[in-house]
């Protein structure tokens, strides 16, 4: 131990040389480094003008595309695009005396960065960012382009690689990692429960397999291997109205610093947690929320689909291929749409409304009271609907199974999957016999395979499925989760654990009820689209797609 | 300026026409290349490929079938690429947009081809958008589909990776249809582009000649 400490004060020793011959040393020592953060983030000069930068070859790039944080992203530890490497440009690394012993766990490894690179100087590292050589001299990537930064911006910009990235980390000890859940009071209290079991399972899983303590690991030639960390889970149940949810929020976490967030149960709003979340710098990872926040340029923030928004999407597309396939063009003219007030179909409702006028539909709406089902209003929203008509029903299972008996004579019934519990939405069967539904999910028997991870494990640890996509969900995020920590080793940085699982998602094969995960810089929803559906077989029972699966 | 640069095409054409024809007429070898620092690593080969029926969706919404939309009689230049790539895509598109700015007028003969390898992502509004970031010119056309119809296209190419972050730079070129492909695998600038363009409209000489 004591050879590491003392390698580390030559360390120190040596950057301090590094940052007294430097004739940057007078502008480091003043150096703003909030100048340095909007060049990083933004591609923005002081005074607001934009970044501009030149590669050797493929020309010049501006502003944000001209930004570091476009290929080194947020957390400044770089990535791999296929062959092609960007290096972790964050201090610690940048500044590290060149070592082939893997010694330091201060210093994790990133897919990015090679030890053997001879360390920055200040003056160096200048050189690098202006003429595009490396500390050797070399040549760097023709990715990297070269900035013409004068001397105090250049200083900052280098102050704020130093911090970036390097201070601690909330919710992030020796031995435990500190993750949330988040429940709104709006959120099903059976769904909340399914969930939460599923939470805590994963997490006690996670757990048993810690024993005797946490003491690293340790082999000959003092190479230290990472420590296991114990998972806890912090419930963060939400009271009263949306507008009172972010300082609770913020107080909740204050008293129990967390790394992250974990799945979660929105009911008709998820709005005010998303903002906490960006505004937190709280990654929060896959919430069981049917209307999510469509702001994917907000970094944090990651949803499994767009939920009923991706659904009315879906429905105009299939629509539209109903008006071109019809020989009669005036065939759908109109598109009734009934939702209950206060809930998710709302929204929803208004995204159609507003396709399905752009396509030259009339368009109304029927809005039930807010709350419980009342005995009929399901069954008045019925009236008055023709021959020309789409009747597009956001409604809960509650409502559905309130429906009248008969459906009315319609030019087509939409249902919303995402909100009608899927293939188990309690349609009377004359209903099921007309109806479409908007499926954002695969199908059951396409799914099935994959689904045999989930509900295996939750056969095995005896948890009755009582909620089955928000349990599979819930299962699927806690799978992520754990894979994109593997992979990150112990780089416990918020930013980085959001880039990893971009990375990591496209090569998972277990994605319960979704065909496929993929993110992206700039894609928050993972899952892209999903069908229409009919209703097909015995009672109903089987489901046959109206077209391919559709990403809007 | 324009016109100048169709004159060197054209002479580098007939200049090229010889040794072009004997790489036409079958055994793969490498064609000619520089390297240009910064290209480091560039490797150009010949190959042959066959392309199966896959029906992609063209940036204007149609839906076609790619080898009659990689037959349709113009030489091509074709990439793979996805519009939320943060690195090496965005820059082989400004390479593309330069490569056809250098071609001037003879870029209305060529037909240069995008295709996404995040199909779910990339509807046609979304390529319409990256290409108008490019000031793509209407020779040059972005393409989606499903993503098996995405992976099915990378792998006649061999250009599948296993995912969109895997991918690496590849541009492939071929003087028209029956014609043999060349294959640049690494980071090609525009000039290593026109330099392959030029080898490879060559290879249409001998035919002309003939007639």
């Amino acid at each position: 131990m004591s050879g590491v400490r003392g390698w580390w004060v030559a360390a120190w020793l040596w950057r301090l040389c590094g940052l007294l011959l430097s004739p940057l040393a007078a502008h480091s020592a003043g150096a703003d480094a909030s100048v340095g953060e909007a060049l990083y983030r933004q591609g923005q000069l002081p005074g607001g003008a934009p970044l501009g930068g030149e590669r050797a070859e493929g020309g010049s790039v501006q502003g944000l595309r001209a930004a570091c944080i476009t290929c080194h992203r947020a957390s400044g530890l770089g990535t791999t695009e296929g062959r092609t490497v960007v290096p972790p440009i964050i201090g610690k690394y940048l500044f590290r005396p060149h070592s082939t012993n893997v010694q330091d766990l201060s210093l994790p490894h990133v897919p990015g960065y090679r030890s053997t690179r001879e360390p920055y100087t200040d003056i160096t590292l200048a050189r690098a960012i202006r003429d595009g050589l490396a500390p050797n001299g070399r040549t760097l990537s023709y990715l990297m382009p070269r900035y013409a930064l004068d001397d105090a911006t250049m200083a900052s910009l280098v102050a704020y690689l130093k911090g970036l990235s390097g201070g601690a980390v909330p919710g992030v000890s020796d031995d435990t990692l500190h993750f949330a859940t988040i429940v709104t009071p709006d959120a099903d209290p059976v769904q909340a429960r399914a969930m939460l079991q599923v939470l805590e399972s994963f997490f006690a899983d996670k757990n048993a397999f810690i024993r005797g303590g946490l003491r690293p690991m340790q082999a000959s030639r003092e190479i230290e291997y990472r420590v296991s960390r114990r998972w806890q889970l912090h419930v963060w149940t939400l009271e009263g109205p949306p507008d009172r949810w972010e300082a609770q929020l913020r107080k909740r976490l204050a008293a129990e610093p967390v790394f992250a967030v974990i799945s979660g149960l929105g009911g008709r709003t998820w709005e005010p947690v998303h903002r906490f979340c960006q505004a937190a710098k709280l990654p929060c990872l896959l919430p069981n929320v049917d209307l999510p926040v469509v702001a994917e340029e907000d970094f944090y923030p990651v949803y499994f689909s767009r939920g009923v928004l991706l659904e009315a999407d879906l429905i105009a597309g299939w629509m539209a291929e109903r008006q071109v396939a019809s020989d009669d063009t005036r065939s759908l003219r109109r598109l009734v749409q009934v939702y209950r007030r206060d809930d998710v179909g709302e929204a929803a409702a208004a995204a159609l409304a507003t396709a399905a006028a752009a396509a030259g539909m009339a368009v109304e709406t029927r809005q039930l009271r807010a709350g419980a089902p009342e005995r009929g209003d399901v069954a008045a929203a019925m009236r008055n609907l023709g021959g020309g008509d789409v009747l597009v029903l956001w409604l809960r299972p509650s409502d559905l199974a309130t429906l009248p008996s008969g459906p009315p004579s319609v030019a087509g019934v939409v249902v919303s999957g995402q909100m009608g519990a899927l293939e188990r939405a309690p349609l009377p069967a004359a209903w099921r016999a007309v109806a479409r539904m908007s499926y954002p999910a695969d199908l059951p028997d396409r799914r099935s395979v994959r689904m045999n991870f989930p509900l295996g494990w939750l056969r095995i640890k005896q948890i009755p499925v009582v909620a089955e996509r928000v349990q599979s969900d819930t299962y699927i995020a806690c799978g992520i989760l754990a894979e994109t920590l593997t992979d990150m080793l112990d780089s416990f940085v918020p930013e980085y654990l959001v880039e990893r699982a971009e990375v990591m998602l496209s090569h998972r094969q277990v994605n319960g009820y979704y065909p496929r995960l993929s993110l992206a810089p700039g894609q928050r929803f993972a899952s892209k689209g999903g069908y229409v559906v009919r209703f097909d077989g015995p009672a109903g029972a089987s489901l046959m797609p109206e077209g391919d699966w559709a990403t809007p | 300026m324009a016109a100048q640069q169709l004159e060197f095409v054209v002479v580098l054409a007939l200049a090229l026409a010889g040794p072009m024809a004997a790489l036409a007429a079958g055994t793969p070898a490498d064609a000619p290349r520089h390297d240009h620092s910064g290209s480091k690593g560039l490797k150009v080969s010949m190959a042959e490929y066959a392309v199966p029926d896959i029906w992609l969706l063209r940036d204007d919404g149609r839906k076609v079938l790619l080898p009659r939309e990689l037959d349709d009689g113009r030489p091509l230049v074709m990439n793979f690429v996805y519009t939320t790539c943060p690195g090496i895509c965005p820059l082989m598109s400004a390479v593309f947009s330069q490569f056809q700015q250098r071609l001037g007028a003879e870029r209305e003969k060529v037909h240069m081809v995008s295709i996404s390898i995040d199909p779910e992502q990339d509807t046609p509004a979304r390529l319409r958008e990256y290409a108008n970031r490019f000031s793509a010119g209407s020779q040059w056309r972005h393409y989606t589909g499903t993503v098996e119809a995405s992976v099915a296209a990378q792998k006649a190419f061999d250009a599948y990776r296993g995912d969109k972050m895997s991918h690496d730079p590849l541009t492939l070129m071929r003087a028209g249809p029956g014609k043999p492909w060349v294959r640049i695998d690494g980071f090609a600038t525009s000039a290593d582009l026109l330099e392959q363009y030029i080898a490879v409209a060559a290879m249409c000489e001998p035919a002309k000649s003939a007639r």
